[in-house]
């Protein structure tokens, strides 16, 4: 009797002590807790629409990139606006050392586009008036008609300039502008009950986990180190992407895409834990909503699941501010090695600098696409860097014409924009308290200063 | 237990100057003063090894009441400046400000001369860095003795009687805070345009973490300036080098030596502005103030508070003398209208 008690407990024991690891470290599984379900799934967790949408980001940035000059857009725009056809995933590929088990966007997800989840309100930061879905489509528009996605012209990066700002104003802003926000509503996709009629998650369940995917990180992306993450999203390191131990990566559960990449490459500063610190928020949110077992949240509960909302909705933003501080310190040493360069070394580094304002731009135009608005700090930031870079011949872009085609008919020198970069890296300094500064323009002179150390009692004669 | 430790901690920190190889009474810097000043007392002096040592440990200097307020004073402001935040925010402001303002200079750009040999550019930036800092603070202390607002703050360091290496720190606590503020403009200005034109490659030829020509003015014996120990070099290097002997002399009560060698380390400051005084090897200094300036060597109350009330004083008879002017032009203007008045009544 007493013996068996012991293996009782003993087995008890070893019991939660494994399902609170998994718990602790992975998103999901989580058990079915929609009443009256009688299918046979055993975890309620999914969110593979949004892995399929990643999965058309990352395609489209890849098709701007090859783009061949001829105008048309319309291989793009399927990507975008979504097609009946099974569209083969062209980015990310698996290749030697790194399998992968989708080939087309289907085998993750059917019926899946951009275009019904990107954020339609205003931007001021392009040229044109016109709401974000109209500015990616202008984007898409022009990039067709570019050799490999690129305009020297305007110096536009359009596969940069796309995905970037996709970042933003599909991920970001459906995660904490809808899921995260109007879904944690008590009216919203009550806990009590399916998500739609025959679904095997609750409403709640449902909403958190889209959020989830929208973010982008692998379901356990918790256990790995920001180095680890980072290696998976490149592809480089199939044996830590591979969970599950099946040879394959499974996109649906093993990469990590677009936003949590950048959390992790900000992390590997070892200044910032972002990706931690958005993981646990979701995993602790998750458990919380599972914890309710098919009950409607309690006015309590969902308070604290706002909180967790709260957490992975600022640290989110901060990922974005740190993407457009590093790109502005990028832009400004692009410059800076432009200005010394000689003719022929000239059109590789401001192949390169277009590169990285496409990054900025994307990125300053993704962060004004969230739930807050960011009022004058977003005006400061879409005057200092503009609707364009300031090209070879100092023109840069100021609008669009009646026809929407870029005017440049203004000058700036090339001295006066690298100030506006170090603006902007000073803006995200005091309005995001942004830690990981990858790029730090000043940051010569903050050490130089460090070191001579000057004391208050400077010694006198 | 640990409040003990703490209170154990600063009051050990109070005394961290002497370790720290940045400042002027660093023990290293101290011994080699007192070895330069016995090669100085035996070999040129011709004094006997005791009669040196004697000389240099000398108890009615050290021990004297002037002394025992220099000692107080280094406490006291040490204290003070626990509680003052380092200037850094300040430089950083200053140097930002300036760099940024590089940027938008049309005949320069940033990083323009990043390809030169990181050798001179570090050497270019040790010797700059050097002669702004020696320069601006020979400046300031001109300044100090010539303008009566900042003199009533510098007569707290002129008030010693006797002088010895903790003398540097007997200064007004505003003192400490212009010379911090001098410190940080001009290492802002400094390390900011260096960076700007040379990029990366910027840094200091250092000794013990100190720019190799302020670790050669202390270890040629930078402490014996405030000593009763008068070495002079030859006339020709007193126009390059300030001696210790010429910084006594600025120290010197006799009306010919007033505002003469305000410099830190060069003299050629001194020489270009014509406050240059060559030393006398026999030169016999009383050190302190006139009695005219009712300041004090070892009231404390006195030598903290003094300045404050002559400052109000200053302010107050300056104030008097604006508005003294502003009501006589009240006054005038009042007369020509009057007259203006009665001669249009005339007229009328």
């Amino acid at each position: 009797m007493f013996k068996s008690l012991i293996t009782a407990s003993t087995l008890v024991l070893m019991s939660t002590a494994m399902v609170g690891t998994a718990y602790a470290e992975n998103y999901g599984p989580y058990p079915v807790t929609v009443k009256g379900y009688k299918g046979d799934k055993k975890n309620s967790v999914s969110y593979t629409g949004q892995v399929a949408r990643h999965v058309l980001s990352d395609s489209i940035k890849k098709l701007a990139g090859k783009s061949d000059g001829k105008g048309d857009a319309s291989q793009i725009l399927e990507y975008f606006e979504g097609s009946k056809k099974d569209l083969p995933i062209i980015a990310p590929k698996g290749k030697d050392g790194f399998k992968i088990k989708q080939k087309t966007v289907n085998e993750i997800s059917k019926g899946k586009n951009i275009s019904g989840k990107f954020y339609d309100g205003a931007v001021p930061a392009w040229p044109g008036n016109m709401t974000g879905k109209q500015v990616v489509k202008h984007m898409i528009k022009h990039a067709a008609k570019t050799k490999d996605g690129f305009d020297p012209k305007t110096g536009y990066d359009y596969a940069q300039l796309i995905s970037k700002f996709t970042m933003g104003a599909m991920s970001y802003n459906q995660a904490v502008d809808n899921y995260l926000d109007e879904k944690l509503r008590a009216d919203k996709k009550p806990n009590n009950k399916p998500y739609k009629k025959g679904a095997y998650y609750t409403g709640k369940e449902h909403s958190w986990d889209e959020a989830f995917g929208y973010f982008g990180a692998a379901a356990h992306s918790l256990e790995l180190s920001a180095k680890d993450n980072y290696l998976v999203a490149k592809k480089k390191d199939a044996k830590i992407a591979d969970a599950n131990g099946d040879g394959v990566i499974d996109l649906k559960s093993e990469m990590v895409f677009g936003n949590a990449y950048y959390a992790a490459a900000f992390d590997k500063s070892g200044k910032t834990k972002y990706m931690p610190t958005i993981m646990k928020a979701f995993i602790d949110g998750r458990k919380l909503i599972t914890s309710a077992k098919g009950e409607a949240l309690t006015d309590e509960q969902r308070a604290k699941l706002q909180a967790y909302a709260a957490t992975i909705g600022t640290t989110w933003e901060k990922v974005l501010a740190e993407a457009v501080f590093k790109y502005a310190g990028s832009v400004y040493k692009d410059i800076k090695k432009l200005n010394g360069a000689k003719d022929d070394e000239k059109a590789k580094l401001y192949r390169k600098y277009v590169k990285h304002w496409g990054e900025l731009k994307g990125f300053s135009m993704a962060i004004q696409s969230g739930k807050n608005n960011l009022g004058k700090t977003a005006v400061e930031m879409n005057k200092l860097i503009g609707f364009g870079p300031v090209t070879l011949n100092d023109k840069y872009v100021t609008g669009v014409d009646a026809d929407g085609n870029f005017k440049m008919d203004r000058r700036r020198s090339w001295g006066d924009y690298q100030l506006h970069m170090l603006k902007v890296q000073k803006l995200m300094v005091d309005t995001f308290k942004v830690e990981a500064r990858v790029n730090d323009g000043t940051e010569n002179l903050a050490k130089m200063l460090k070191e001579l150390d000057a004391e208050l009692n400077a010694e006198t004669d | 237990m640990v409040a003990t430790m703490e209170i154990i901690e600063s009051f050990f920190s109070l005394f961290s100057d002497f370790v720290e190889p940045k400042k002027r009474v660093f023990v290293g810097y101290l011994l080699l003063s007192i070895f330069i000043a016995l090669l100085w007392l035996i070999f040129i002096k011709r004094l006997s090894i005791q009669k040196a040592f004697a000389k240099i440990l000398d108890r009615k200097v050290f021990f004297s009441k002037s002394a025992q307020a220099d000692y107080k004073i280094f406490l006291i402001n040490r204290l003070i400046t626990f509680f003052i935040s380092p200037v850094l925010i300040t430089q950083i402001a200053i140097a930002t400000t300036i760099f940024y303002a590089l940027h938008t200079q049309d005949f320069i750009s940033a990083g323009q001369f990043s390809d030169v040999n990181k050798a001179i550019i570090i050497s270019l930036f040790t010797v700059s860095m050097f002669l702004i800092d020696d320069f601006t603070k020979y400046l300031v202390h001109r300044w100090m003795h010539k303008i009566p607002l900042l003199w009533a703050i510098h007569k707290t360091h002129h008030s010693a009687e006797t002088l010895t290496p903790i003398t540097v720190y007997r200064i007004h606590p505003l003192e400490g805070v212009l010379y911090a503020s001098r410190g940080a403009f001009a290492q802002g200005i400094v390390i900011s345009s260096f960076i700007f034109l040379f990029g990366e490659a910027v840094s200091l030829y250092t000794v013990v973490g100190v720019n190799i020509l302020v670790f050669i003015f202390h270890v040629t014996g930078s402490n014996l300036r405030h000593s009763h120990i008068s070495i002079s070099y030859w006339p020709w290097l007193e126009h390059i080098f300030i001696s210790p002997a010429q910084h006594q002399i600025h120290h010197s009560i006799a009306e010919e030596h007033y505002d003469k060698n305000f410099g830190a380390a060069l003299s050629i400051w001194d020489w270009f502005f014509g406050s240059l005084h060559i030393s006398n090897s026999d030169q016999a200094l009383e050190f302190g103030l006139d009695k005219s300036e009712k300041s004090s060597a070892v009231n404390l109350r006195k030598i903290y508070l003094t300045p404050f009330i002559e400052i109000a004083a200053t302010l107050y008879k300056l104030s008097k003398k604006v508005l003294r002017s502003l009501l006589g032009l009240i006054r005038s203007l009042r007369n020509s209208i009057w007259n203006l008045n009665s001669h249009l009544g005339r007229k009328l």
